[in-house]
Parts: C-alpha cells; structure tokens; sequence
C-alpha cells in the first residue's frame, strides 16, 4: 500500500452548464445536476478513504466562471464548520467527508442561485477551469513537506459540447499537464468531444462515453477511481481512435495534405500566394525552365 | 572588421561592494535581506518579449562539441566533457519540447571529427547516442575552421525558409585551422547561417569576430549553472533575419490508426523507419500512422517520410509553438498593501502571502508570484482571460 509520502490529488472539474442541464432536466428527468453530483461525492468521498493522505479538490465549470466547490479558500484547515450545520454528525460518518458534502451542497446551490446566463455565453469555460486545477495543483506541489512525492490528476466530468474558439487555450492547457506529469481523465455523458480526446491521448489519461447516464457512479468507480500505477493491472476500456487531422484556416476543413506558413504556421488547403494570417507574400514556385537546346536544322538538299 | 567599439572589461570598472547589499535590521537579523534576495532570484529571468517580431520558427540546428585537451579540465566536474554532454541530454529534450517541428539538431565533436548523431527528429536518440559518448577522449587540439566547414556543407543545402544556426561550445584558448578563417567567416555571412559560441575558459577575440558577423551571440560561462541558463536561452527561436524565405511548406497529417488483434484486417507490418536502424528489434506492430501520399506506416511523428519526402506531423505539433508566436505579456508586479481586493490569488485560491502581488493587464486578476512563474514558463495564457474570452 501507499506510505505515507505518497501523496495523490484529485481534481474533479464538473460541467455545471446551466443550459445543457436545463434541456436535459426535460429530456430525461430521472438523470439531473443533483443525481450527477451525488455521483461526483461517492467518488470523490472513496478517494478520501482510499489512504489518509490522499488530496481532493473540485471545481464547477460554468459559463461565467470556474468556481471551486472544495476546499473553501475562506475556509482554514482549523475551522471545522464552525456555528453552523450538523458538524458533529451524528451517523458516525468520517467527519472531513461529512464536512466537504455539505460543503460542495452549499457552495453549488449558491453558484447556480448567483449567476445569471447572459445571451451569447453559453458555453462551458473548460479550458479556464483547467488552467485554475494546474495552478491549483502546483500551489499544492510546493507547499508539500519535504520528502513527500505528489502524484495528481484531472477528472473532467463533461456534459455540453465543445466550443471551438477555446481550441489554443486548451492546447496550452493540455502541454502544461503533459509537462508536469499530471494526468487528464475524460468521463463525457452526451456527445464526444475532440479536445478531450486529444488530451487523454496526449497525457495519457483514460477517456470513457458513458453510455447509460444513471449509472454514473458505478463508471466512477470502476473506471477513474484507481490511480495510475494501478491502472496498468486492470481492464479497461480501450482507448478510442483519436482523430489529429488538422482543420484548414479557409474552409475548417479536416485535411490530410495542407500547406503550412512557415512564419505564423497557419494550415490552407490549397496553395495561395499570399498568408491570409500573417499577410507575407510567397514564393511561388516555379517549374525550372530549361534552355531549349539548339538543334541543327538538317537542310535538307 | 573592427568597426564596433568594444565593451569595457570587467577589470576596467569601479569596484563592486557586494558587502554592502546585506543590511540588517534592527535586531540584527538578515532575514529580511536573504528573503529578498531569494524574491529576486526567482524573478531573475527577464521576460524580453520580441512583441510583433517574426521568429524563425523553423530551425537546423548544428551544435559542435569541442572535444579537444582543455575538455579534461575539472573545473565543471566531473570533468568539462561529461558536465557538457549532461547539459546536452537536458538542452535536447527542451528543445524538442519547444521547437516540435524538423527540428533537427546535429551534434558532432569538433577534433576528433565523429557525428555524435545525424538528423534525428525525436530526442531518444540523441540522448542515447549523448549518453554513449561520455567515455571518449580528449586529445589534441581544436580547429576552429574544420568544424564551420563541415557544418556549413551540410547546412547549405537546407531550404531557404528555415534558420540555420550552429552553436558551438568551444572551451580551448587556440584553434588550428589549416586556412584563413576570415574568409570562411565572409562565406557564412552570405549564406545566412547563425553562429554562436559558449565559451567554457575565456573570451577569445576570433569567437567574438565569428559571431559579430554572422549575427549570433558569444557568452563565456561562469560556473554549471550559467552554463545551463546560457544552453536555455538557445532553446527559445531567434528573431528571423527579414532576408529569410517564407514559403508554404506543404505537410502530411496522417491519421492514427489503432488495430487490436481481434480486429479481422488487421496485419502486422514494419515501420519504414525501423528499416534501416539496426538495434531496436523487429518492430512489427499493428497500427501506426499512415502517409497519406504514398501509404507507409511510421510509428511515431513528426517524421519525414522516406519514400516520397512528405513531412507529416500532426497538429498538436504545430499547437505546441503557438505560445512563441502569441506570447503572453508580463504581468504588472505592485507591492501587497497596495491591493484593496480579496487577499486570494485568483488562479491558485492561496493566500496573497508576499510582498507583492502581479496583475494581468488585459484583465486585472491578482496573482501570486508561484502562480505568476508557473503562468509564464509553462502555461502561457492567463487562466482569468479566458475566462472573459471564452465567452465572446
């Protein structure tokens, strides 16, 4: 088993998109935020309990903003809930996974009561939600005792599509993970997601479609609770087929033979002589011309 | 040749009292001195950003190793040529970090005139070949000439839109050269190739000569640790020259194909690298990436293709230097009891603990100074920007 300077952080980014759950609240009413959620703490709770030492840390990732449900930055490690809530719980539970349930209730539901969805901002604000769990995470790294190694990881629980405008954010985001040797674990509920996929395969991580919503806990469990070194003794499900075809900047199509600029290495399909991104002329190369060779012309007599 | 005014040595200055930094306090104690002097040491790298500048982003990079008597020397231990070539091992994973794409890197030992190891395009053999060469010997002397001379024969050969650069690290006093090396220092010139010098024992007039004219830059290092920071400062790409060739490149971006043994169709089959390299076993594999002009397999990219000459690579490769061509600004620093806001950096939720606390311009979030280093060396984007980008 882990000794005690095996550190493990976990951090579960959960896609709280007030719309997609909204539309799902009508769509399939037995699956809801709360269900997901009650499924996120079982997880996060037996992690908990794995080994004394192991870390947790979850954030929401909603359309306006990322917001850390555990650990409460206002919260100090002294201070255990205080005046108010059933502190001494009276079930005889493990006080610190009593303490961060009615943490992480609390703090979502005054999450989802303060925000309101403007107009044109409807997608999930992953990539900034991930950008805060590696600083969060490299916070943690260094204010470890010496001697104590630290091995984290990512859960994305992802709901909405993808939004393609994040697609370099993310990019920096997933090669910073691969830096540091943190990985990313995708668990999607809806439609595939590209860049999800690309960040599994690049850090190594796992990433699973559920197929059946209501059995979300179990997939946790079975799937994304073990860590990395334990992975490797287990069935898993197989790693899917990543697609890395670029996208041209013309057209956003998939392409498998593109022309790349060699300054701001934007993609075309088809060969133009000038960058539409960085506006240098090209070169265009011509076919060598040859001197036609001179040929005696046999007068004929 | 000499039109330039030369800097003033060090021995030409005024003294330095360096015993003057230290000051203490009323109780006598320099913890306020040595925590200072900490805070500037991590902020010590200055974050020059080229702004609008057009890099060279794709570079052929010669790096000679002077392999000479003065290598012997323990003044770096073990001694100047294990010390060099662990620097080395660290330098080419970083480099192949940053610079993904045809990066070729060539090392190659100056006297004793054997390729460490010839155009490889991932780090693996490079390190091992690093790692096979630290029992050579030194002898001799170096040559100065001889090294430029076959690494111009090969580089001048390379495409005109890339950087051609040669860095070399030179720890001798003297060259040997069999021919006037001003002239080949003119032909390097012509054909646009960047030479840079690290010196490992003092500065030497034609080094400086060498990398004046051909536009490089010549550092003598003070100890290990210099010498690590002066390797990283060639990792970053240089500002292109304006006479550069851009060109469009066209490229290949195959598609990964993952075969089980269950699958029906599925044939093992070698991988057109592993054709020709002898020690790394029978490499049949099921999957792997496919060319998408002529349909040989390769295991790894980015790779050119030996058939028909296609460099393929993937787009991750290409995501990779995004970050240099969009870099990130420098956060403002203010001193801590100037901040009316929340006493909690915005990215890591910690405390505002230090004296003093850095804000991003475009969207004034509040950050600590772990969080600002780890934001600028690794992460290269403002994680509260995107959160108001994202959006729009």
């Amino acid at each position: 088993m882990a000794s005690e300077d095996e550190v493990s952080l976990l951090v579960i980014v959960v896609d709280v998109n007030p719309i997609w759950w909204g539309q799902q609240a009508q769509r399939e009413p037995e699956f809801n935020l709360s269900k997901c959620l009650d499924a996120v703490m079982v997880m996060a709770n037996s992690h908990l309990v794995m080994t004394r030492t192991n870390k947790l840390a979850i954030i929401a990732s909603h359309c306006q903003e990322s917001h850390f449900l555990y650990p409460n930055k206002h919260w100090k490690a002294g201070d255990v809930a205080g005046d108010e809530v059933s502190s001494g719980s009276g079930d005889g539970k493990y006080e610190l996974l009593s303490v961060a349930n009615d943490l992480v209730a609390e703090e979502i539901r005054n999450l989802m009561a303060r925000t309101q969805v403007k107009g044109h901002q409807t997608d999930t604000l992953l990539a900034g939600s991930l950008a805060k769990a590696l600083c969060y995470i490299h916070r943690v790294s260094k204010e470890l005792e010496a001697g104590q190694d630290m091995k984290s990881r990512i859960l994305v629980v992802k709901a909405a599509e993808d939004c393609a405008l994040q697609y370099m954010n993310f990019m920096n985001v997933i090669f910073a993970a691969q830096k540091q040797n943190i990985l990313i674990d995708a668990c999607v509920l809806d439609s595939d997601s590209g860049l999800l996929q690309q960040a599994c395969d690049i850090t190594g991580g796992l990433y699973l479609k559920i197929p059946q919503k209501t059995a979300l806990a179990q997939y946790l469990l079975w799937v994304f609770l073990p860590d990395a070194d334990q992975r490797s003794q287990l069935v898993l499900p197989p790693s899917v087929h990543v697609d890395y075809r670029a996208a041209c900047f013309c057209h956003r199509n998939l392409i498998e033979i593109g022309y790349v600029c060699s300054v701001c290495l934007s993609i075309f399909c088809n060969f133009s002589p000038i960058c539409t991104t960085c506006e240098t002329a090209f070169k265009i190369p011509l076919p060598q011309m040859m001197k036609p060779k001179k040929k005696k012309l046999k007068t004929a007599n | 040749m000499d039109e330039e005014p030369e800097r003033a040595k060090r021995w030409e200055g005024g003294y330095e009292r360096t015993w003057e930094v230290l000051k203490e306090d009323e109780s006598g104690s320099l913890k306020a001195t040595v925590e200072d002097i900490l805070f500037q040491a991590k902020r010590k790298r200055v974050f020059e950003s080229h702004g609008q500048v057009r890099l060279g982003m794709m570079r052929h990079l010669y790096v000679v190793i002077d392999s000479s008597r003065t290598m012997e020397d323990q003044d770096l231990k073990p001694n100047r040529l294990t010390s060099t070539l662990k620097l080395m091992e660290f330098f080419v994973e970083e480099y192949f970090d940053q610079n993904p794409i045809i990066g070729n890197v060539l090392l190659f030992e100056i006297n004793t005139f054997f390729y460490i190891c010839f155009d490889a395009g991932n780090p693996k053999k490079h390190v091992a070949a690093l790692k096979k060469a630290v029992g050579s010997t030194c002898l001799g002397e170096p040559s100065l000439y001889n090294a430029l001379n076959i690494a111009m024969q090969t580089l001048k050969h390379m495409p005109g839109h890339t950087s051609r650069e040669i860095l070399i690290i030179f720890s001798s006093l003297t060259t040997c050269d069999p021919a006037n090396i001003y002239e080949l220092i003119k032909t390097l010139k012509e054909l646009k190739i960047r030479v840079s010098v690290i010196g490992l024992s003092a500065e030497v007039r034609v080094c400086t000569i060498l990398t004046r004219e051909t536009g490089g830059s010549y550092n003598v290092i003070l100890d290990e640790s210099h010498f690590k920071e002066l390797l990283m400062l060639h990792v970053k790409p240089p500002p292109a020259s304006s006479s550069s060739e851009c060109s469009l490149i066209r490229m290949g971006f195959p598609q990964h194909i993952i075969a089980s043994v269950s699958d029906q169709d599925a044939k093992p089959s070698f991988s057109m690298s592993h054709l020709e390299s002898v020690d790394e076993g029978p490499g049949l594999t099921l999957g792997g990436y496919y060319c998408p002009q002529c349909r040989a397999k390769y295991t790894e990219l980015p790779v050119e293709c030996k058939v028909c000459g296609l460099t393929l690579v993937s787009a991750p490769h290409l995501a990779r230097s995004f970050h240099h061509l969009f870099p990130l600004d420098a956060f403002q620093e203010s001193p801590l009891e100037e901040h009316t806001g929340d006493r909690f950096c915005q990215a890591c939720q910690g405390e505002l603990k230090d004296k003093s606390v850095f804000t991003c311009p475009a969207c004034s979030s509040v950050f600590c100074t772990e969080c600002d280093l780890f934001i600028h060396d690794t992460l290269h984007c403002c994680p509260a920007c995107i959160h108001t980008q994202g959006a729009s």
